[in-house]
């Protein structure tokens, strides 16, 4: 139709009008090419959607200041339903059919390690909001030449072990005087990996005895037979590693009323949605817990997102997880890097990307930092490297970036606070009401 | 030890609280209701619903709950297990395709995440080691005065012996001048609101998921092989047997093993004693 109205213009020699009506179909062709960016994560889990929600609103933001290089960006998105299979297909989408320009992802460890050698192939920038597997820092120390287009803005395991044993020590054993512990863990390589690092990292630093370990399946509903266990084998208290469906051994711990005390890895109490999820039965209990936390203040550019958050979407999660967090800052400074990039490039995009530092503070304090490690660089506590790995502080006081975890606890009121590290506490550690002291 | 028996006990109750209104339909009906487990499932949703959501009692909660589930009993037996009586395996085919839609229509209610129920009745007591909720020890009294209730319905009542009868021998029984499809929507509905009993009384001790109806059902099924098609009593025992064995195993074994010892029993059963181990009784 097009072309017919240009040959009618041109046969009727209005050159002034065929100009103009084929610089029009160019600019059209123009506005059309936006930035993409593919989302990679589950569509039906809290933390997907976290992340999923916190790069449409950094996406709204871009897009309303006047995109990036001069375009709109464009988000699209690849279910991976935390399957390790769906993760590789969602990801051969976004590279192969949406041709992204850079990917955010919200995938959970195992999906991620997934489809990490397709990124090595697809060469597509990409942002990791939620694994933290020190594994694939590893990788990029080792094979920095094919992994880097890859960052991860969650301190990485290594530094948030160096939190459990802090918190241990300070907490556990100095504040709580416990000596024994019996570990209630959950039958996955999360709970596997979690273990370790209690068993191997924790006691032995901290000065506590793991009695015993009871590890259960996912699957399971009635932990009655598991408390009375773990009571029996007399340890002070229960350190539990629970990620999967972990609101029915967090609500049975309170209706038991299991006279231990209980504190742990526990990812449902992470949620703010987690007093809902457990009609109230999840007052006692503490976890341990990537930031921006549950109950942790923010700095002012952080409670703004927040707000937004919130004034945009009424479903869960009523609260971004952390990684919600991560996902809005991180895309903000990739696409501040793609600017300074002038694209995608994977060279001068990831130099530009290793410049990104963004500084938030409380009160006058360093309180958040979305920055990177050095490649060369070794953080002096853990004698490691963390190339494109968020940069963390592991150390009082610090000043030179968040710490990779804090602790947090629901109080029976169904309220919540940080009790961990002192700098960001806004609550005391406290037993429930039903265990005696 | 101690804690080991009290939680036997409390285990197994609930367990045969969950498998007698399957073992009536099995054994009157001669219908393998794999939308039993639904049941469950969906009582438990009610009960949140009017208890938990809009505030009413937990004891009116638990009367809805159980009317609902009678209505779904009698609704399903004349919806579908009537038209498609002559042929098990298209009725049993359907009941399945019916648990699925139910979980479907739940998750369009409620949403997919799990939810847990509050105790209908709460509180706590410790013996030893063991924690014994009042919630757990009233489905317990309760499963063992329903089971009572049941026993004493169909020895002594003439819709209880109609039913017995027809259990027998559904030939005879109409011979004999018993209405057969009253007796069976009767069945029905009784198994519809015992399941619903369970279910709330399982839901509140475990939690609330759109998933949840598979183990009970398991359990039902596994209680059904095991003690023998249609026996009270039968069921009663292997309720027992499969509850301790589920707590020996986790409390002295391995957590993980809890329900493959279950299902071993089932195995040898079927291979040693194809009938189960209370043969084929009537009610």
């Amino acid at each position: 139709m097009a072309l017919i109205l240009i040959m009618e213009d041109l046969m009727k020699f209005n050159f002034i009008k065929v100009v103009a009506t084929m610089a029009s179909f160019m600019l059209a062709a123009t506005a059309s090419a936006d930035i993409k960016v593919g989302f990679i994560g589950s569509l039906s889990s809290d933390t997907g959607l976290s992340t999923l929600r916190g790069a449409e609103i950094a996406i709204d933001e871009l897009n309303a200041s006047g995109g990036v290089l001069g375009h709109q960006i464009k988000l699209v998105t690849a279910d991976t339903r935390q399957d390790v299979t769906e993760g590789v297909k969602a990801y051969e989408y976004l590279a192969e059919t949406e041709e992204v320009d850079f990917i955010i992802s919200g995938s959970i460890d195992d999906v991620s390690l997934g489809w990490l050698p397709r990124m090595q192939e697809y060469q597509i920038p990409t942002l990791d909001t939620w694994t933290s597997y020190i594994g694939i820092i590893d990788m990029l120390v080792e094979d920095y030449d094919s992994m880097k287009p890859y960052f991860m803005n969650i301190a990485s395991d290594e530094a948030l072990a160096t939190l459990y044993i802090d918190f241990g020590k300070d907490v556990l054993v100095d504040q709580m005087g416990w000596k024994s512990t019996v570990i209630l863990q959950e039958d996955t390589a999360f709970g596997g990996a979690i273990h370790g690092l209690i068993s191997q990292a924790m006691a032995p630093v901290a000065g506590i005895e793991v009695v015993e370990t009871i590890v259960y399946d996912v699957a399971t509903v009635d932990f009655a037979p598991l408390y009375s266990r773990a009571v029996a084998s007399g340890a002070d208290f229960i350190y539990l590693i629970s990620s999967v469906n972990s609101q029915v051994v967090s609500s049975q711990y309170v209706k038991l009323q299991v006279p231990l005390g209980m504190t742990g890895v526990n990812v449902a109490p992470m949620g703010q949605d987690y007093w809902a999820d457990t009609g109230g039965m999840g007052g006692g209990m503490s976890t341990l817990t990537p930031i921006p936390a549950v109950g942790m203040k923010l700095d002012p550019a952080s409670q703004a997102f927040v707000d937004t958050y919130q004034a945009k979407y009424t479903s869960r999660p009523i609260v971004p997880h952390f990684n919600g967090f991560n996902a809005y800052h991180g895309l903000k400074q990739a696409m501040a890097a793609a600017e300074e990039a002038g694209g995608f490039n994977n060279t001068t995009w990831v130099t530009a990307m290793e410049k990104q530092d963004l500084i938030l503070e409380l009160d006058g304090e360093l309180w958040l930092r979305y920055g990177w490690w050095g490649n060369d660089e070794i953080e002096p506590r853990t004698g490691r490297k963390y190339p494109h790995n968020l940069r963390f502080d592991i150390t009082e006081p610090f000043d030179d970036g968040a710490p990779s975890m804090v602790v947090i606890q629901w109080y029976e009121d169904g309220t919540n606070a940080v009790v961990y590290p002192d700098k960001y506490a806004n609550g005391k550690f406290t037993l429930p009401s039903w265990v005696k002291k | 030890m101690l804690e080991i028996i009290i939680q036997g006990v409390l285990l197994s109750g609930l367990y045969a609280l969950i498998a007698v209104g399957f073992t009536l339909i099995f054994s009157v009906g001669r219908v393998l209701n794999l939308a039993y487990g639904a049941y469950i499932m969906v009582a438990g949703y009610i009960y949140f619903y009017f208890s938990q959501l809009l505030g009413l009692p937990p004891i009116a909660g638990l009367l809805l709950a159980g009317i609902l589930g009678a209505c779904m009993g009698l609704l399903k037996y004349n919806l579908i297990v009537k038209p498609l009586k002559a042929d098990h395996i298209a009725v049993e085919i359907s009941t399945l395709i019916l648990a699925v839609v139910l979980q479907s229509a739940v998750i369009l209610c409620f949403g997919n995440s799990a939810k847990i129920l509050l105790p209908i009745i709460p509180g706590v007591i410790h013996i030893g080691n063991a924690t014994v909720t009042y919630n757990v020890l009233v489905a317990t009294i309760a499963s063992w005065l329903i089971l009572i209730g049941l026993y004493l319905f169909i020895k002594r009542t003439h819709v209880g012996r109609a039913m017995m009868a027809v259990s027998m021998d559904t030939k005879g029984a109409s011979i004999s001048g018993v209405d057969i499809d009253k007796i069976n929507m009767i069945t029905w509905g009784i198994s519809g609101f015992l399941g619903a009993i369970a279910g709330v009384f399982f839901a509140s001790y475990t939690q609330l998921s759109p998933t949840m109806w598979v183990a009970p059902l398991i359990i039902a099924i596994a209680i059904v092989i095991v003690g023998g098609i249609g026996s009270i009593i039968g069921t009663l025992v292997v309720a027992h047997i499969i509850g301790f064995m589920e707590i020996i195993s986790v409390a002295l074994i391995s957590p993980q093993l809890r329900g493959v010892f279950t299902m071993l029993l089932i195995i040898l059963v079927l291979v040693i004693r194809p009938k189960g181990l209370f043969g084929r009784e009537e009610l």
